[in-house]
Order: structure tokens, then sequence, then C-alpha cells
């Protein structure tokens, strides 16, 4: 696909056009830089098309409009599993930053202040403190394998128990979840953004955590209420926050600039040439089993 | 009884009437009823004015100051820059009365310990206390730089998000090959963190260490090229010592593959920092991440401008748990030096 802009992308896929006979499209999230989501728009053209098939590249889908691809005959496989242990890395290294003040000590040295605003007060081991997963799908699951290796105490939120999760990983159903944030010394957020799960994480939310806990995200920006957790930064509701994600990505809200205890990653939960590779092989195969078999392994929950 | 500040003459009076041996601390402690609890009826505790210099120091320790009669003293890093580096020249004017040094910390480079072998004095450190914590930097190091996440955090933050990243150049740290210089306390914790991923573990010491897991894979002094060979990342956990003293050379650096990694949370001594500076120039190293320098604080200025290094200022273990763990670890050999007339960490070279 060589389309520039989303218009050349849709007057390719019209009869004679350079896209034409097209069954199965293998899509990556850089392309909304040239031809934006796949919306309603492009969703009708692909369909008009004889598209069957777009094997995402990535773990998350938000990107498309799958129900209005299910309602157009559009079959989306994504490619969990893959992205697992990058995220987690990324997740962890964000809880370690977050923990021990480490972005604000990197940042002072290289302004030549040295450890001037390291406070070993405000620093904390991880060993022995509880760490709360919500959605403990593969890469909560894998962050909570790389955190009990401490170990870490480790509780989760899911919508129903995880039947893959050890034992040492406590579940805490909806009407638990308040004693689950009670106890959390960092919550880190892994859960897909949909329209359910839009602000998720909000004030009420945060206020349930111990003062001082510490957030991290490595899911999608709006699956916390931006400003919520900003004012909880701001009277040390919260301790520290480790974000890779962010509402509006590539922007980000410039006052998180501001807190000396925010870790700030710009979407790198996956960037690895180890992990880039594993995401695009699982993508094109299951592009590629759609072809042979009839459809790609890694269907998306919402057409099960 | 912990004094606020150095003693006054009814207090000196005081402590010579109930003859409870002295202690002094050249830095004032943060947990002042731990340690209380730990020396009331046993020792009476001074802390060193904290405008004393060396002269102060020396001045105060003798008879007539402040401090006399002192049979043991607690120290830290922190009163090096007041008093100076505990060497010969500073442990030859200590009061015959001085018998022991408790140090807080694993690493007592800055305390001549042989100076003080000759003087008959103890010197104690605080193993265990530091593992955990400087294992964890160890660790947080060691995937900054396989991910690349410290320039990533700086692009950010100079708002240009991602631009110059790629990923080509960034790894998963899992199946990967880590290298351990050294494996007591620290090199064997972070052993452990790194197993969970896992990456495969290789170590050098100079005998093999008993208890180490199977997994871990040692290699003797003539095969310490075999394993740099193998290795995607080597972590430096050696102490410093004449021995020790710049121990990764350039030839060490250039046996480890292109591309490889050097964590240092050690010292810097430990490391020739020029080598390393111009194997990450020249790209045979991709990557360092250092939380300690050859000259702290003033660190090579040229460091700032390494895209491909992530940098600590030395905070190892500077947190509430484990700073709290070490202070108390340190009072506690001074207090058994006085119970029994040794601490039970006694410096490896003095036992």
């Amino acid at each position: 696909m060589d389309s520039p802009d989303r218009a050349d992308f849709l007057a390719g896929l019209k009869p004679g056009g350079k896209y034409e006979g097209v069954v199965g499209l293998y899509r990556h999230n850089v392309s909304t830089d040239r031809i934006g989501l796949f919306d309603k728009e492009i969703i009708d053209a692909l369909a008009a098309a004889g598209v069957k098939w777009i094997a995402h590249n990535g773990a998350g889908y938000d990107q498309i409009d799958v129900l209005y691809c299910k309602e157009k005959d559009i079959w989306v496989s994504n490619t969990p599993g893959a992205v697992d242990d990058a995220t987690a890395t990324t997740g962890f290294y964000l809880m370690i930053s977050a923990l021990r003040c480490f972005s604000r000590a990197e940042r002072t040295l290289r302004a030549g202040g040295w450890k001037s605003t390291h406070k070993p007060g405000e620093a904390h081991d991880l060993t022995g403190r509880t760490l709360a997963v919500l959605g403990l799908g593969g890469i909560g699951l894998r962050l909570a394998e790389l955190a009990h290796a401490f170990p870490m105490r480790i509780v989760y939120h899911n919508r129903r128990p995880n039947p893959d999760a050890p034992a040492w990983c406590e579940y805490f159903g909806a009407d638990r979840l308040d004693e689950m944030l009670a106890q959390a010394d960092v919550l880190s957020v892994h859960v897909p953004l949909k329209d359910s799960t839009v602000g998720m994480v909000d004030e009420t939310m945060i206020r349930k955590l111990k003062r001082g806990a510490v957030i991290v995200n490595t899911a999608r920006g709006k699956v916390i209420d931006e400003p919520a957790m900003i004012r909880a930064l701001e009277d040390g509701h919260l301790g520290a926050v480790g974000l890779d994600v962010f509402p509006d990505e590539p922007q980000v809200n410039p006052r998180l600039l501001d807190f000396p205890n925010a870790t700030l990653l710009p979407h790198m939960g996956t960037e690895t040439c180890d992990s880039q590779k594993k995401m695009e092989i699982r993508a094109l195969s299951n592009l590629r089993d759609f072809l042979t078999k009839g459809k790609g392994f890694d269907i998306i929950p919402e057409f099960k | 009884m912990c004094a606020a500040t150095a003693t006054t003459p009814s207090s000196t009076l005081a402590a010579k009437m109930t003859s409870l041996p002295r202690v002094v601390l050249c830095d004032p402690v943060v947990h002042k009823n731990d340690c209380q609890a730990l020396f009331e009826g046993i020792a009476e505790v001074l802390l060193l004015d904290h405008t004393a210099n060396r002269d102060d120091f020396i001045r105060a320790l003798q008879p007539g100051g402040q401090l006399e009669g002192a049979v043991g003293l607690f120290e830290r890093n922190q009163s090096i820059g007041r008093i100076g580096r505990f060497d010969k020249e500073l442990i030859s004017k200590l009061p015959l009365t001085i018998k022991w040094i408790a140090h807080m910390g694993a690493g007592y480079d800055k305390v001549d310990v042989f100076a003080c072998k000759e003087r008959g004095i103890g010197v104690s450190n605080t193993p265990g206390a530091v593992d955990d914590a400087t294992a964890t930097t160890t660790l947080y190091l060691l995937i900054s730089a396989l991910r690349s996440f410290s320039a990533a955090e700086r692009s950010l933050r100079a708002g240009n998000w991602k631009k110059s990243h790629s990923a080509v150049n960034a790894h998963d740290l899992t199946g990967r090959t880590v290298a351990i210089l050294g494996l007591g306390g620290i090199g064997l914790r972070f052993a452990q963190l790194v197993h969970a991923f896992p990456m495969r573990v290789l170590y050098h010491n100079r005998r093999k260490v008993a208890g180490a897991p199977e997994w871990c894979e040692y290699y003797d002094k003539d095969h310490l090229d075999d394993m740099l060979a193998q290795a995607d990342v080597l972590s430096i956990h050696v102490p410093f010592t004449e021995e020790t003293r710049n121990i990764v050379d350039e030839r060490m650096i250039r046996k480890l593959k292109k591309g490889a990694v050097i964590i240092n949370t050690a010292r810097g001594q430990v490391v020739d920092e020029e080598a390393m500076m111009q194997a990450l120039k020249d790209g045979h190293l991709s990557a360092v991440g250092l939380d300690v320098f050859y000259n702290e604080p003033n660190i090579d200025p040229r460091w700032y401008d390494v895209p491909n290094a992530v940098l600590l200022p030395h905070v190892g273990t500077a947190t509430a748990d484990t700073a709290k763990q070490m202070e108390l670890r340190a009072l506690a050999n001074l207090r058994d030096f006085v119970l029994t007339g040794k601490g039970t960490d006694l410096v490896p070279e003095l036992q």
C-alpha cells in the first residue's frame, strides 16, 4: 500500500483502482499518519472492494472500528502474545523508575546537579510491596511474573479470574475492587481501550488508592482520566507515575513534564527489533492462514 | 544516648561517672530512636559536630577533646566529604583508644583497611543490606540501556516524541546473555532478577561460588575471554581494591562482542572510563548504564553527550528501606564491637 493519503487509498480500492481484487490487509498503526483511522468510511470502502480480513500488527486495535467491521463481514486479527514480553518489560521499568525516583535522578545529574534532588526517604525498594494489575491478560501476567521475582505481592482485577494465573496472583472481583486498590503500592494498567474502558481509571478509582501510590500505564492513555491523575499528582495523593502512553499521542500534556516524579516514555512498549519481528510475523501468519485455511488464529474477542 | 551535638562538659562528666565506652558518629544517623535503643546502657554515643573538618575531628578525639576516649567510629561516605578519606594519614592520627570503624555501606574503598590492620583497628561494612536495592538499580540500568529508554524520555521531554528512535537498536532481555563480574551478594541478587526473564547468566569470580544456582555458569580466569565473547551484557559487581583498579580495561572491553552493553553499579575506578567511552564512540559498545563514575560527583562532562548512556548519580542504595537497614547494620556492628570485641561484618582483609 503506497497511498500517501486517505483520498488516494479510497480511490485505489474502487473498481479499476490499484488495489482492485484485494481480499486481505496487513495493517500497522503507522498507516494512521497517512490514511487515518479505520473508521466507517474506510471500512465501507474495504467491504465494497471485497476485503474479508484485516491482520492488525499490534495487540491493541482501538484504531479500528471492529464492531463495524463485524457488521460488514470483515474479520480482524491482532497479535497477542508477541507483545507481552516487551510491553511488560516497559511496565516493569516504569515501575522501578517511579518507585526509585530514577528519572528525576538522571535529569538532575545531566543538569549538573549530581544527586541534589534525590531524597532516599522518597524512594522505595520493590521487594515486599504490592503490585495491583488491572487486567490480567498476556501483558499483565508477564509483568506479574517479573515483579514476583523480587518478590512483590501480586493482586489483580479482571472481569473474571484468569485460569492461567499462578496461585500467587490474588484475584479481586468487581465487588472487592476497592479493597484491592487500598492495598496497592502500584497500580499497573493493562486493559484494552474500548468504549467500556475509556476513563476507567477515574477520580474515584485513583482516590481509593493509598496516599503515595504509583500508577503505571502501558495500555492506552485514554483509559486513565488524565485531569484526575494530574490533580492527584498535584496534591501528592499519587506519589509518582510511569507512563508509556498518552490520550493524544504524539502530543503530551505539558503539565506532566512539571512533575519531578513522572517517568515518561513515548510509547516504547514494543519498540525492540526482536518484538517488532515477532509481531510482524504473527500478523502476516494470520493473513496467510486466512488465505490458506479461511481464517487466522488470532481472531479478536469481539468476533468470537 | 544520642547527643544532639558534641558533648557539653556536664555530659562528659556524666559519661566518666557512668564509664560507659564512648563511640562517635562521624555523621548523624537518621534513625535516632533505633540508635538510642541499640546503645542504651552499652555505650555513650557522641555526634561529631557537623562543621568539623579533618583537623577538628582529630583534635576532638585527643585527650582533652570533646570526643576523648572514644573506642569506635560510625562513618559513611558522606563523612568523607568533610573529614576526608580514612587514609593512612588520618588513621595514623587516631588515638590508640580507637579500635573499630563501622562503615555504613558495602564498598569501603575510602577506608585504608591495611593501615587499620597495622594499627589493630577493626573495620566492618554492611554486606547484604545493600544487595536488593543495588541489584534493582543494575536491572533498571540494563533495561534502560538495552531499550534506549533514557534517550527516548529525553526525546519526549524535548518535544520530539520518539523521532530519532529506531527499534533496530533496541532489544528484549529475554534469551540474551549477561556476564556478571563478581558473584557476591549483589551479583547473585541481580542474577536472580534477570533469570526471571530468563536471561542466560554467566559469571566470573576468583573462585566458584558454592551456593550459586546451577543456572549460573562459572567461568574461571582461564576461560574469562570465552565468557566475554558470549556476553550481550557485562555487569560489574567487584569491590574496588588495588587488584581491581581498571580491571575492566581496553583489552577486556574489546573481548566483548560488538554491540555489547556494560553496566556498572560497583565503583567507577574498576573500569577504564576512557576506554569505555571510546568503545561507545566507535560502536564496539552499543550502550552503557552507569551508577558510578571515576570522579564523583565531578563526572566527566563528555558523558552528557553520549547518546546511548544512561546515567545515575550513585543512588544504588538510596531508598528509605535500604538506607535504614544499612544504618542499623553499621550501628549493630559498632555495638557488637563494644560488647564482644568485634562486629559481625569484619571486612575480608582483616579476617
